[in-house]
C-alpha cells in the first residue's frame, strides 16, 4: 500500500520531486527544536496543483500531511508526529508580485523572510517580520507560525502582516481569503489561518504589507553590572512610554559565548546589555534615544553606546540574531524556551530563572525581546547525558510554569507544536480547548493534516513531554 | 418574532433576577435589528448568567442577539430570528489594567468613552476613534469593527487586541488569547469574534495594549480642485518619511459634513479636501508643518493650512463620527463601506459618482488614505422613488467593486431596512470562502441561536 503511495507520488511529481530513502528521510525527522519524527516520504510541489494533488492522494491513503518550509521551527511543527507526507515547499519561492504603490507582496509559501526584504530593499520598502532565522525561514512558514522578531515591539508580528492567503484545505479544495485589501467583508478567516501551525489548511500563496523605511535609526547598546539594573531599565523605558523598535536584552553568559564568536565589541565582563533601537523621524529618534539614555543611566548603566556606523550597527545584530549559534561553540545542546510576561514582571522572572538554574545545576542562558516580554532562556546541556536531560525537562517546566502564574502564555513566538500541546491546560480549561478542537475540525475533520500539534493528545495534563534524545543540534532562532 | 412561552420567561427571570428581564415596548423596541423585534430584553450580570442564558436558549432554539449601546444594531442584514435581546451594559467594568505594562481587560458594557477618559488620567488611550462614540461600547466597537481614523498609524482592533473571554451559542463560557502583548499560544478565536456582529458568542472581556498619549498634535488641511490631486498629494506623504497618525479625504459632499463655523470658511464648498494629523514631540510636529506644506504645494494644492486647536478637536470629532452625521442629515442614506488599494482610489471614487448619477441619487465619500472608504449614498428624491433607486443602485456598487481592476471589498453598513430584502444586499454576492465562514459559525453555534441571518451569506 505504502510502496503505492510513493508510485502514485512519482508519477504525479516526477523522480526529483519525491524522497523515500532512509537516508534522505533523516533530513527532515527534525527541525530546530528538541523533537523528532520520522515521515514516509517527503515531496517537493512545484505549484498549488501539485499541493492539491498531493493532499487528495493523501487522502485516498488516508496518511497523515505536514507542510514544512525550511525546517527551522522550534516547537516541532514541521515534524511528522505520526509519520506520511511532509510537503516540504522549498520549489514554491518566487515572489509573484511587488506592489510598490500599494505596498503589497505576493509570494509563494518557500520565499525566504530576507530574500523578499532584499527584492524590495531598493524600493526602500522591507517585510517587518524579522525572525533571527530570516535567512533561512521561510514567509510560509512564517504564516503557520505567527512568527515574530526583535522589530516586532514596534512594527507587530506577523499576522499583522498578512492580507490575503490561498489555502489548499485538507480536502484538497483551493480557497482564497482576503486580498491586497486592508480588510475584507465577513469574518477575519486569515486572522484564525495565521499562527494555525499548519492545522487548519496549507498555504500556497500569500499577500502581505510591506513597510517603509524608516528615515533615521539609532542603535544604542547599555552595559550592566547587574541583572536587575537591566530589568529595571526595561520596565522604567515601557512605564515612560517611549517606544522603541526594538528591545532586546543579552545576558553576561551569553554575551562572552557571542562575542568570542561575533566579536562585535560587546563588553565581557558584564551582568548583561540591553541592545535599543529607535527608528522614525530624525527629530523623533533624537529625542527618543536622549530618553531612553537618561533612563538606563539612572538605572546604573555602566555605559550607554551608540552605535556610530552602519557596520557597527549590523554587527551589534549579528551578535544578537547569531547568539543561539554561537551557544553551539560551548555546548553540545540547548533546550529554548519561549515564554511570555507581562513587561512588569521581568525583574522577579529572571530572579527566578536564576533560582531554577541553581535548583537543577544547569547552565541557563538569556538572551530574549525584553521590550515585550517575550523570554527566551536557553537550557544548555549534553544529550548523551539522560539524566541531565531530564533535568532540563524539569527546569523548563519550572520556567513555563512561572511564566503562566505571573499572568503570561507559553509561547510568544515559536509556537505550542509538539512541544507544548501537553501544557495547554496551564492556560486553557476544558472548554476553551473544546472549542479549539471544534474550530480545527471544521477544517480539518479527520485530522490527517498536521496531527499531534497545538491541542493536547488526552495525556497528562500540565506534563511536559520527554522528548525523544535528539539528533540533532539546533539552528538558530 | 417568535414570543417565548411564558415558562421561557420564568426560567430566564429565574436566571438573571425578575427585575432585569424587561418587555415594555420601549425597551423593545430601542433593540429592535433592522426593524425586527425581539420579546423579551434581558440584561444578565456576569459571564456566568450569560452562559446559563444561553444555554437555556440554545436548549429551546430561541434566537439571541447581543446589545449594548444600541447604536450599530443597523449594521448587518435582518435576523431570521430574534426572540432575546441580552444586553449586556450591566458588565461595565475595567477589569484588569496595568498602566505600566501598556495593558487593559475591560469588559463589554463600557462605553468608549468612559474607558477613554479612564486612559486618559494615565496619559494613555485606545486608537479607537469610532462613531456613536458618546454612547457605543467596547463590546459594539469590536463586534461591529468599527472603523477609526487612527487605524492609519495604529492599525485596527485586530491589531491591539490581545485576547477575549467570551460565551458561545451552546453556553460555553470560553477564551482565546492572553493579555500579553505577544502571544502565538493556541487559536487566535477572538480575532474571528471581531466585526463579528454577535454571530458567533457573546463577549464577556475584551484584553487590550494601551498606548501612549503623543505629548503634542498637529492638524493639517489641503485642498484641491481634483481627486486626483488630493490623492496624489496622499501618495507623495506616503512616499515620504512621514508617518501621520491620520490621513482622510473628503470629497465636497464629506466635507459640508465634516467642516464647520470658521473651518469650513476656508475649504471651498467645491474641493476635495485632506485632513492629515501628526502626533509626537513638538518638534516632529513641526516637522510635518513645515513638509506637508512643501508637498501640498507641488501636488498643487488650491489651499494648504494648519488648524487650531479649537477647530482641531472639532473636524476630529466629526471625521470619527461621519456616518453618524450623514445618517442625521439624511436617515435614508445607504452607506457602504469598502476596502480598497490606495493606487485605485481616483478611479473607484469616479466609478461610484458615475454609478450614483446613474441611479439619481449624490455620493458624499470620506477615504481614510489606509484603504477604508465610506461611501454614503444619499437619494435626492421623495419616497418611494428614492427607496427603489438605492434599491437598483446597491448591486452596481458591489459590481463595480468586484471588477478586476478594483478588487475592492465592500460591505452595506447602512441602509433602510426595507431595502434589505436578503444579506446579499448587504453583503454583495456570495464568494467561495462564505463556506468556510459556515463552518465557523457551526463550531461556535451549532444550534444557530446567535443573530441568525445577520451575516455574510445568510449566516
Amino acid at each position: 500500500m505504502q510502496t503505492q503511495l510513493i508510485s502514485e507520488l512519482l508519477a504525479l511529481l516526477g523522480p526529483t520531486a519525491v524522497l523515500s530513502s532512509r537516508e534522505d528521510l533523516m533530513l527532515y525527522e527534525y527541525d530546530g527544536s528538541v523533537e523528532l519524527g520520522s515521515p514516509r516520504c517527503v515531496v517537493f510541489p512545484s505549484s498549488t496543483q501539485d499541493v492539491a494533488a498531493i493532499v487528495r492522494l493523501a487522502n485516498r491513503y488516508e496518511t497523515p500531511i505536514v507542510g514544512r518550509g525550511s525546517g527551522t521551527g522550534l516547537s516541532g511543527g514541521a515534524i511528522a508526529r505520526n509519520g506520511g507526507i511532509v510537503i516540504v515547499f522549498s520549489r514554491m519561492n518566487r515572489i509573484l508580485q511587488i506592489d510598490e504603490a500599494n505596498l503589497r507582496a505576493v509570494v509563494q509559501p518557500g520565499v525566504v523572510n530576507l530574500d523578499l526584504s532584499r527584492a524590495v530593499e531598493h524600493l526602500k520598502l522591507f517585510f517587518a517580520p524579522d525572525p533571527s532565522s530570516q535567512k533561512a525561514c521561510t514567509i510560509g512558514g512564517n504564516v503557520s507560525e505567527n512568527s515574530g522578531g526583535p522589530h516586532t515591539l514596534a512594527y507587530g508580528v506577523t499576522t499583522n502582516h498578512v492580507t490575503g492567503l490561498e489555502l489548499v484545505l485538507p480536502d484538497g479544495e483551493i480557497v482564497r481569503i482576503g486580498g491586497k485589501n486592508i480588510e475584507t467583508s465577513g469574518y477575519d478567516l486569515g486572522g484564525l489561518m495565521v499562527g494555525s501551525e499548519g492545522t487548519l489548511a496549507l498555504v500556497t500563496e500569500i499577500t502581505v504589507r510591506l513597510m517603509r523605511k524608516p528615515e533615521a535609526v539609532k542603535t544604542l547598546l547599555a552595559v550592566y553590572d547587574t541583572l536587575d539594573d537591566t530589568t529595571e531599565s526595561v520596565v522604567d523605558i515601557t512605564v515612560r512610554a517611549i517606544t522603541p523598535a526594538a528591545c532586546e536584552m543579552l545576558d553576561g553568559f551569553t554575551l562572552r559565548a557571542v562575542e568570542d564568536y561575533v566579536h562585535a565589541g560587546f563588553p565581557k565582563d558584564c551582568a548583561a546589555v540591553l541592545l535599543i533601537e529607535v527608528e522614525g523621524l530624525m527629530e523623533a529618534v533624537q529625542a527618543q534615544a536622549a530618553e531612553i539614555s537618561e533612563v538606563c543611566r539612572e538605572h546604573r548603566a555602566r555605559e550607554v553606546r551608540e552605535a556610530r556606523s552602519d557596520q557597527e550597527r549590523n554587527l551589534l545584530w549579528r551578535g544578537r540574531k547569531e547568539a543561539f549559534g554561537a551557544m553551539g561553540r560551548i555546548s553540545p545542546m540547548y533546550y529554548v524556551q519561549d515564554g511570555v510576561i507581562p513587561r512588569t514582571r521581568l525583574p522577579e522572572t529572571l530572579r527566578r530563572i536564576e533560582e531554577i538554574s541553581i535548583k537543577y545545576n544547569l547552565q541557563i542562558g538569556n538572551i530574549f525581546h525584553a521590550g515585550d516580554g517575550n523570554l527566551h532562556p536557553l537550557i544548555l546541556f549534553d544529550e548523551r547525558d539522560r539524566e541531565q536531560f531530564a533535568r532540563v525537562v524539569a527546569a523548563g517546566g519550572e520556567i513555563m510554569r512561572h511564566c503562566v502564574e505571573v499572568g503570561g502564555a507559553l509561547t510568544g513566538e515559536h509556537g505550542i507544536g509538539m512541544e507544548k500541546n501537553e501544557l495547554m491546560p496551564l492556560i486553557f480549561t476544558p472548554d476553551d480547548l473544546a472549542l479549539m478542537e471544534r474550530v480545527r475540525a471544521a477544517f480539518n475533520p479527520a485530522g490527517r493534516l498536521n496531527p499531534g500539534k497545538v491541542l493536547p493528545m488526552g495525556k497528562a495534563c500540565g506534563e511536559i513531554r520527554v522528548p525523544h534524545v535528539p539528533a540533532a543540534a539546533a539552528i538558530s532562532t | 418574532m417568535s414570543r417565548p412561552s411564558h415558562a421561557s420567561l420564568t426560567r430566564i427571570e429565574e436566571i438573571a433576577g425578575a427585575e432585569n428581564v424587561l418587555t415594555d415596548s420601549a425597551g423593545i423596541a430601542a433593540r429592535a435589528v433592522c426593524g425586527v423585534r425581539p420579546a423579551i430584553v434581558v440584561r444578565p450580570a456576569d459571564g456566568s448568567q450569560i452562559a446559563e442564558v444561553l444555554r437555556f436558549a440554545a436548549s429551546e432554539k430561541l434566537a439571541v442577539i447581543p446589545t449594548g449601546g444600541c447604536t450599530k444594531l443597523g449594521i448587518g442584514s435582518p435576523p431570521s430570528r430574534y426572540d432575546i435581546a441580552l444586553d449586556v451594559s450591566r458588565l461595565n467594568s475595567v477589569l484588569a489594567y496595568d498602566p505600566k505594562d501598556l495593558t487593559l481587560g475591560v469588559e463589554p458594557g463600557m462605553r468608549i468613552a468612559d474607558l477613554l477618559s479612564r486612559l486618559a488620567e494615565q496619559k494613555q488611550f485606545l486608537p479607537l476613534a469610532v462613531p456613536f462614540s458618546e454612547r457605543a461600547t467596547i463590546g459594539g466597537v469590536v463586534a461591529a469593527n468599527s472603523s477609526s481614523p487612527l487605524r492609519h498609524a495604529y492599525g485596527a482592533v485586530r491589531d491591539f487586541c490581545l485576547g477575549m473571554e467570551f460565551v458561545t451559542g451552546e453556553g460555553a463560557q470560553a477564551k482565546s488569547g492572553g493579555r500579553v502583548v505577544k502571544n502565538v499560544t493556541g487559536y487566535d478565536l477572538h480575532k474571528l469574534l471581531i466585526g463579528s456582529l454577535g454571530t458567533l458568542a457573546v463577549i464577556t472581556r475584551v484584553n487590550f495594549r494601551t498606548f501612549p498619549l503623543p505629548q503634542a498634535q498637529g492638524t493639517f488641511v489641503a485642498s484641491f480642485p481634483t481627486p486626483e490631486g488630493a490623492f496624489e498629494f496622499c501618495r507623495s506623504v506616503a512616499h515620504s518619511a512621514l508617518t501621520p497618525q491620520i490621513v482622510e479625504v473628503a470629497d465636497p459632499g464629506a466635507g459640508q459634513l465634516i467642516f464647520s463655523g470658521e473651518a469650513s470658511a476656508r475649504i471651498m464648498p467645491e474641493h476635495w479636501s485632506v485632513v492629515i494629523s501628526a502626533a509626537g514631540q513638538h518638534a516632529v510636529v513641526d516637522r510635518y508643518s513645515r513638509e506637508l506644506g512643501r508637498l501640498a504645494e507641488a501636488a498643487k494644492a488650491a489651499e494648504f493650512h494648519p488648524i487650531d486647536e479649537v477647530a482641531q478637536s472639532s473636524i476630529l470629532a466629526r471625521i470619527r463620527e461621519f456616518p453618524r452625521l450623514a445618517l442625521e442629515a439624511v436617515p435614508d442614506a445607504a452607506i457602504f463601506r469598502i476596502s480598497a488599494l490606495p493606487a485605485s482610489m481616483p478611479s473607484l471614487m469616479a466609478k461610484l459618482g458615475a454609478v450614483a448619477k446613474q441611479n439619481y441619487v449624490e455620493v458624499a465619500t470620506l477615504t481614510r488614505a489606509s484603504g477604508i472608504v465610506y461611501a454614503a449614498f444619499v437619494p435626492t428624491g421623495e419616497r418611494p422613488v428614492s427607496v427603489v433607486c438605492l434599491t437598483t443602485m446597491i448591486p452596481e456598487v458591489f459590481d463595480v467593486c468586484a471588477q478586476p481592476e478594483l478588487q475592492a471589498s465592500a460591505m452595506l453598513e447602512w441602509c433602510p431596512s426595507e431595502i434589505k430584502t436578503s444579506a446579499d444586499v448587504v453583503w454583495g454576492p456570495s464568494r467561495p470562502d462564505f463556506e468556510l465562514m459556515r463552518r465557523v459559525k457551526n463550531s461556535f453555534d451549532p444550534q444557530n441561536i446567535l443573530a441568525p441571518g445577520r451575516f455574510a451569506g445568510g449566516i
